[in-house]
Protein backbone atom coordinates (compact mmCIF):
# COMPACT_ATOMS: atom_id res chain seq x y z
CA UNK A 1 0.00 0.00 0.00
CA UNK A 2 1.06 3.53 -0.57
CA UNK A 3 3.72 5.01 1.86
CA UNK A 4 1.30 8.15 1.73
CA UNK A 5 -1.61 7.16 3.24
CA UNK A 6 -3.58 9.89 5.03
CA UNK A 7 -3.14 9.41 8.62
CA UNK A 8 -7.20 10.13 9.07
CA UNK A 9 -7.51 6.73 7.49
CA UNK A 10 -4.94 5.42 9.54
CA UNK A 11 -6.57 6.32 12.71
CA UNK A 12 -9.82 5.63 11.81
CA UNK A 13 -8.55 1.73 11.69
CA UNK A 14 -6.33 1.85 14.48
CA UNK A 15 -8.35 3.51 16.68
CA UNK A 16 -11.77 2.70 15.36
CA UNK A 17 -11.22 -0.71 14.21
CA UNK A 18 -9.32 -3.69 15.26
CA UNK A 19 -10.18 -6.34 18.11
CA UNK A 20 -10.45 -4.78 21.46
CA UNK A 21 -8.48 -6.90 23.85
CA UNK A 22 -8.61 -6.91 27.44
CA UNK A 23 -4.84 -6.00 27.96
CA UNK A 24 -3.68 -4.71 30.91
CA UNK A 25 -3.92 -1.19 29.41
CA UNK A 26 -5.90 -0.18 26.69
CA UNK A 27 -7.39 2.75 25.56
CA UNK A 28 -10.96 3.95 27.41
CA UNK A 29 -13.45 5.54 24.54
CA UNK A 30 -12.98 8.77 26.36
CA UNK A 31 -9.15 8.33 25.37
CA UNK A 32 -9.90 7.28 21.96
CA UNK A 33 -12.40 10.65 21.37
CA UNK A 34 -9.42 13.06 22.94
CA UNK A 35 -7.44 11.66 19.95
CA UNK A 36 -9.82 13.04 17.20
CA UNK A 37 -10.46 16.20 18.98
CA UNK A 38 -6.44 16.77 19.13
CA UNK A 39 -6.30 15.79 15.55
CA UNK A 40 -8.58 18.30 14.06
CA UNK A 41 -7.11 20.97 16.86
CA UNK A 42 -3.92 19.88 15.65
CA UNK A 43 -4.48 20.03 11.57
CA UNK A 44 -5.79 23.70 11.46
CA UNK A 45 -4.52 23.91 7.56
CA UNK A 46 -4.23 21.14 4.67
CA UNK A 47 -0.78 23.25 4.21
CA UNK A 48 0.63 22.62 7.97
CA UNK A 49 -0.32 19.32 7.58
CA UNK A 50 1.27 18.71 4.02
CA UNK A 51 4.32 20.10 5.67
CA UNK A 52 4.97 17.84 8.43
CA UNK A 53 4.38 14.72 5.53
CA UNK A 54 0.97 13.03 6.94
CA UNK A 55 -1.31 13.60 3.98
CA UNK A 56 -1.25 12.34 0.49
CA UNK A 57 -0.36 14.65 -2.51
CA UNK A 58 -3.38 15.79 -3.87
CA UNK A 59 -5.12 13.45 -6.21
CA UNK A 60 -3.26 9.99 -4.81
CA UNK A 61 -5.14 6.69 -4.97
CA UNK A 62 -3.87 3.08 -5.96
CA UNK B 1 7.65 -4.18 38.03
CA UNK B 2 9.95 -4.30 34.48
CA UNK B 3 10.91 -1.33 33.20
CA UNK B 4 9.06 -2.60 29.87
CA UNK B 5 5.82 -3.24 28.49
CA UNK B 6 4.21 -5.35 25.82
CA UNK B 7 3.03 -4.03 23.13
CA UNK B 8 0.58 -6.15 20.87
CA UNK B 9 0.36 -6.23 17.09
CA UNK B 10 -1.68 -8.70 16.26
CA UNK B 11 -2.89 -12.27 16.39
CA UNK B 12 -1.66 -14.63 13.58
CA UNK B 13 -1.97 -18.49 13.15
CA UNK B 14 0.40 -20.17 11.80
CA UNK B 15 4.13 -18.64 12.91
CA UNK B 16 6.38 -17.29 10.33
CA UNK B 17 9.45 -15.16 10.32
CA UNK B 18 9.67 -12.36 13.13
CA UNK B 19 9.20 -9.54 10.80
CA UNK B 20 11.04 -6.32 10.86
CA UNK B 21 11.25 -3.55 13.80
CA UNK B 22 8.15 -1.96 14.84
CA UNK B 23 7.26 0.90 17.56
CA UNK B 24 9.86 2.65 18.36
CA UNK B 25 12.39 0.46 16.11
CA UNK B 26 11.86 -2.22 18.26
CA UNK B 27 12.52 -5.34 17.55
CA UNK B 28 8.98 -7.61 16.60
CA UNK B 29 8.74 -10.88 18.49
CA UNK B 30 6.26 -13.71 19.02
CA UNK B 31 4.47 -15.13 21.64
CA UNK B 32 3.04 -18.18 21.25
CA UNK B 33 0.27 -20.10 22.95
CA UNK B 34 -2.90 -22.36 22.71
CA UNK B 35 -1.83 -22.78 18.89
CA UNK B 36 -1.87 -19.12 18.25
CA UNK B 37 0.90 -16.54 18.26
CA UNK B 38 0.66 -12.85 19.04
CA UNK B 39 3.23 -10.31 17.34
CA UNK B 40 4.33 -7.77 19.72
CA UNK B 41 7.31 -5.84 20.97
CA UNK B 42 8.68 -5.04 23.99
CA UNK B 43 8.42 -1.02 24.72
CA UNK B 44 9.46 1.51 27.48
CA UNK B 45 7.05 1.87 30.44
CA UNK B 46 8.12 5.48 30.57
CA UNK B 47 6.51 6.53 27.28
CA UNK B 48 3.73 3.47 27.52
CA UNK B 49 2.34 3.63 30.57
CA UNK B 50 -1.24 5.10 31.15
CA UNK B 51 -0.46 8.59 31.88
CA UNK B 52 2.68 8.49 29.46
CA UNK B 53 0.63 6.89 27.10
CA UNK B 54 -2.27 9.37 26.83
CA UNK B 55 -0.25 12.46 26.95
CA UNK B 56 1.78 10.56 23.44
CA UNK B 57 -1.44 9.99 21.84
CA UNK B 58 -2.07 13.72 22.16
CA UNK B 59 1.64 14.59 19.95
CA UNK B 60 0.72 14.12 16.65
CA UNK B 61 3.94 13.46 15.28
CA UNK B 62 4.18 10.67 18.18
CA UNK B 63 0.87 9.31 17.13
CA UNK B 64 1.93 9.22 13.46
CA UNK B 65 5.13 7.67 14.09
CA UNK B 66 3.69 5.13 16.13
CA UNK B 67 0.45 4.14 14.04
CA UNK B 68 2.93 4.20 11.00
CA UNK B 69 5.29 1.78 12.93
CA UNK B 70 2.41 -0.43 14.05
CA UNK B 71 0.65 -0.60 10.74
CA UNK B 72 3.89 -1.63 8.77
CA UNK B 73 4.63 -4.53 11.00
CA UNK B 74 0.52 -5.76 9.72
CA UNK B 75 1.77 -5.04 6.25
CA UNK B 76 4.59 -6.38 6.34
CA UNK B 77 3.41 -10.24 6.75
CA UNK B 78 -0.36 -9.56 5.43
CA UNK B 79 -0.60 -11.97 2.41
CA UNK B 80 1.28 -14.44 4.07
CA UNK B 81 -0.53 -15.64 7.04
CA UNK B 82 -4.07 -14.13 8.28
CA UNK B 83 -3.90 -11.69 11.01
CA UNK B 84 -6.73 -10.54 13.10
CA UNK B 85 -5.59 -6.91 14.01
CA UNK B 86 -6.23 -5.26 17.84
CA UNK B 87 -6.57 -2.03 18.42
CA UNK B 88 -3.59 0.71 18.59
CA UNK B 89 -2.57 0.60 22.28
CA UNK B 90 -3.30 -2.95 23.06
CA UNK B 91 -0.30 -3.47 26.14
CA UNK B 92 0.56 -6.15 28.40
CA UNK B 93 2.62 -6.55 31.56
CA UNK B 94 4.61 -9.32 30.86
CA UNK B 95 4.38 -12.43 27.61
CA UNK B 96 2.87 -14.10 30.25
CA UNK B 97 -0.09 -12.06 30.04
CA UNK B 98 0.15 -12.42 26.40
CA UNK B 99 -0.44 -16.12 26.22
CA UNK B 100 -3.01 -15.90 28.78
CA UNK B 101 -5.03 -13.65 26.67
CA UNK B 102 -4.49 -16.08 23.93
CA UNK B 103 -5.39 -19.15 25.86
CA UNK B 104 -8.37 -17.26 27.25
CA UNK B 105 -9.34 -15.90 23.53
CA UNK B 106 -8.69 -19.21 21.54
CA UNK B 107 -11.94 -19.80 20.26
CA UNK B 108 -12.85 -16.16 19.05
CA UNK B 109 -9.39 -15.80 17.46
CA UNK B 110 -9.71 -19.20 15.65
CA UNK B 111 -12.98 -18.53 14.74
CA UNK B 112 -11.75 -15.14 13.30
CA UNK B 113 -8.74 -16.41 11.72
CA UNK B 114 -10.87 -18.96 9.42
CA UNK B 115 -13.03 -16.78 8.70
CA UNK B 116 -11.04 -14.00 7.38
CA UNK B 117 -8.00 -16.43 5.55
CA UNK B 118 -7.25 -15.03 2.36
CA UNK B 119 -8.96 -11.78 2.60
CA UNK B 120 -8.55 -8.52 2.63
CA UNK B 121 -10.16 -4.79 3.46
CA UNK B 122 -9.98 -2.21 0.98
CA UNK B 123 -10.97 1.27 1.16
CA UNK B 124 -13.16 3.04 -1.16
CA UNK B 125 -13.74 6.58 -0.91
CA UNK B 126 -16.14 8.84 -3.45
CA UNK B 127 -15.37 12.33 -3.74
CA UNK B 128 -17.19 15.27 -5.20
CA UNK B 129 -17.18 18.80 -5.82
CA UNK B 130 -19.84 20.35 -4.66
CA UNK B 131 -19.35 23.41 -7.16
CA UNK B 132 -19.55 21.32 -10.00
CA UNK B 133 -22.67 19.90 -9.10
CA UNK B 134 -24.25 22.94 -8.45
CA UNK B 135 -22.65 24.20 -11.90
CA UNK B 136 -24.62 21.41 -13.17
CA UNK B 137 -27.80 21.54 -11.64
CA UNK B 138 -28.13 25.28 -12.55
CA UNK B 139 -28.05 24.29 -16.16
CA UNK B 140 -29.80 21.15 -16.52
CA UNK B 141 -32.75 20.85 -13.63
CA UNK B 142 -36.08 22.96 -15.43
CA UNK B 143 -36.88 24.54 -12.08
CA UNK B 144 -33.09 26.17 -12.40
CA UNK B 145 -33.48 27.09 -15.57
CA UNK B 146 -36.74 28.41 -15.37
CA UNK B 147 -36.13 30.49 -12.28
CA UNK B 148 -32.96 31.70 -13.67
CA UNK B 149 -34.75 33.49 -16.80
CA UNK B 150 -37.30 34.71 -13.87
CA UNK B 151 -34.61 36.97 -12.76
CA UNK B 152 -33.85 38.00 -15.78
CA UNK B 153 -34.34 41.44 -16.56
CA UNK B 154 -35.20 42.32 -13.01
CA UNK B 155 -33.59 45.27 -10.86
CA UNK B 156 -31.45 43.81 -8.00
CA UNK B 157 -34.30 43.65 -5.54
CA UNK B 158 -36.98 42.61 -7.51
CA UNK B 159 -34.89 38.97 -8.16
CA UNK B 160 -34.00 38.82 -4.58
CA UNK B 161 -36.76 36.72 -3.78
CA UNK B 162 -36.38 34.33 -6.95
CA UNK B 163 -32.69 34.29 -6.18
CA UNK B 164 -32.73 32.84 -2.32
CA UNK B 165 -35.62 30.61 -3.87
CA UNK B 166 -33.30 29.23 -6.33
CA UNK B 167 -30.18 29.06 -4.10
CA UNK B 168 -32.84 26.55 -1.74
CA UNK B 169 -33.50 24.53 -4.78
CA UNK B 170 -30.21 23.94 -6.04
CA UNK B 171 -28.98 23.16 -2.10
CA UNK B 172 -31.44 20.48 -2.20
CA UNK B 173 -30.84 19.28 -5.70
CA UNK B 174 -27.18 18.64 -4.56
CA UNK B 175 -27.76 17.12 -1.25
CA UNK B 176 -30.23 14.85 -2.94
CA UNK B 177 -27.94 13.78 -6.27
CA UNK B 178 -24.93 13.69 -3.45
CA UNK B 179 -26.54 10.78 -1.61
CA UNK B 180 -28.20 9.19 -4.50
CA UNK B 181 -24.60 8.82 -6.16
CA UNK B 182 -23.03 7.37 -2.41
CA UNK B 183 -26.06 4.81 -2.51
CA UNK B 184 -25.80 3.70 -6.09
CA UNK B 185 -21.87 3.18 -5.58
CA UNK B 186 -22.48 1.22 -2.00
CA UNK B 187 -24.95 -0.73 -3.66
CA UNK B 188 -22.73 -1.38 -6.90
CA UNK B 189 -20.13 -2.64 -3.93
CA UNK B 190 -22.55 -4.74 -2.20
CA UNK B 191 -22.53 -6.66 -5.28
CA UNK B 192 -19.61 -6.98 -5.86
CA UNK B 193 -17.55 -7.75 -2.20
CA UNK B 194 -18.05 -10.01 0.84
CA UNK B 195 -19.30 -6.95 3.06
CA UNK B 196 -19.32 -3.54 3.42
CA UNK B 197 -19.32 -1.15 6.11
CA UNK B 198 -19.26 2.98 5.90
CA UNK B 199 -16.65 4.82 8.21
CA UNK B 200 -17.55 8.68 8.88
CA UNK B 201 -16.81 10.95 5.99
CA UNK B 202 -13.27 12.28 6.41
CA UNK B 203 -12.96 16.56 6.29
CA UNK B 204 -11.21 17.72 3.58
CA UNK B 205 -8.73 19.05 5.97
CA UNK B 206 -7.80 16.10 7.53
CA UNK B 207 -8.27 13.33 4.29
CA UNK B 208 -6.40 15.89 1.83
CA UNK B 209 -9.54 16.09 -0.57
CA UNK B 210 -10.95 18.99 -2.28
CA UNK B 211 -14.70 18.26 -2.30
CA UNK B 212 -17.05 16.49 -0.68
CA UNK B 213 -16.20 13.09 0.73
CA UNK B 214 -20.00 11.41 -0.03
CA UNK B 215 -18.88 8.00 1.07
CA UNK B 216 -16.50 6.22 2.53
CA UNK B 217 -16.52 2.61 3.11
CA UNK B 218 -14.80 -0.34 4.02
CA UNK B 219 -14.85 -3.40 1.76
CA UNK B 220 -13.82 -7.11 2.67
CA UNK B 221 -12.87 -8.75 -0.38
CA UNK B 222 -11.21 -11.97 -1.32
CA UNK B 223 -7.72 -11.38 -2.40
CA UNK B 224 -8.24 -12.34 -5.72
CA UNK B 225 -11.63 -10.26 -6.00
CA UNK B 226 -10.19 -6.83 -6.40
CA UNK B 227 -10.23 -6.26 -9.91
CA UNK B 228 -13.91 -6.45 -9.95
CA UNK B 229 -14.10 -3.45 -7.32
CA UNK B 230 -11.57 -1.69 -9.41
CA UNK B 231 -13.87 -2.14 -12.01
CA UNK B 232 -16.65 -0.67 -10.61
CA UNK B 233 -14.44 2.31 -9.44
CA UNK B 234 -12.97 3.17 -12.67
CA UNK B 235 -17.15 2.09 -14.27
CA UNK B 236 -18.87 4.72 -11.45
CA UNK B 237 -15.98 7.72 -12.38
CA UNK B 238 -16.74 7.25 -15.98
CA UNK B 239 -20.64 7.67 -15.39
CA UNK B 240 -20.03 10.60 -13.30
CA UNK B 241 -17.40 11.94 -15.26
CA UNK B 242 -19.39 15.16 -15.99
CA UNK B 243 -19.96 15.73 -12.09
CA UNK B 244 -16.00 15.60 -11.43
CA UNK B 245 -16.16 12.51 -9.35
CA UNK B 246 -13.80 10.57 -7.79
CA UNK B 247 -13.40 7.35 -6.54
CA UNK B 248 -10.50 6.76 -4.41
CA UNK B 249 -9.11 2.85 -3.63
CA UNK B 250 -6.36 2.19 -0.63
CA UNK B 251 -5.38 -1.07 0.09
CA UNK B 252 -5.26 -3.82 0.82
CA UNK B 253 -5.97 -2.89 4.38
CA UNK B 254 -5.92 -5.64 7.67
CA UNK B 255 -8.95 -6.34 7.86
CA UNK B 256 -9.94 -3.79 10.88
CA UNK B 257 -13.59 -3.63 10.28
CA UNK B 258 -14.48 -7.44 9.62
CA UNK B 259 -13.29 -9.00 12.92
CA UNK B 260 -15.91 -11.28 13.79
CA UNK B 261 -16.94 -11.24 16.86
CA UNK B 262 -18.16 -14.63 19.26
CA UNK B 263 -18.76 -17.82 17.39
CA UNK B 264 -22.02 -18.20 19.45
CA UNK B 265 -22.85 -14.80 18.65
Amino acid sequence: MQRDVALVDLVDRLLGGGVVIAGDITLAAADVDLVYVGLRALLTSVATAEEKGLLPEFGSSL
Amino acid sequence: MTEELVWAYCVAGAPHGVSESGVEGRPVEQVEAAGLAALVSRVPRSEFAEDALRRNLNDLDWLARVARAHEDVLEHVLGETTIVPLRLCTLFESEDGVRRMLEQEQAALAHALSALSGRDEWGVKLILNKATLEEAILETSPEAVAMRAEMEGKSEGGAYLIRRRLERHVRDRVDALAAAAADELRAELDRCVLACVTRPPQNPELSGYTGAMLLNAACLVDRGGVESVRQVASEFETRYAHLGARVELTGPWPPYNFVPGEPDS
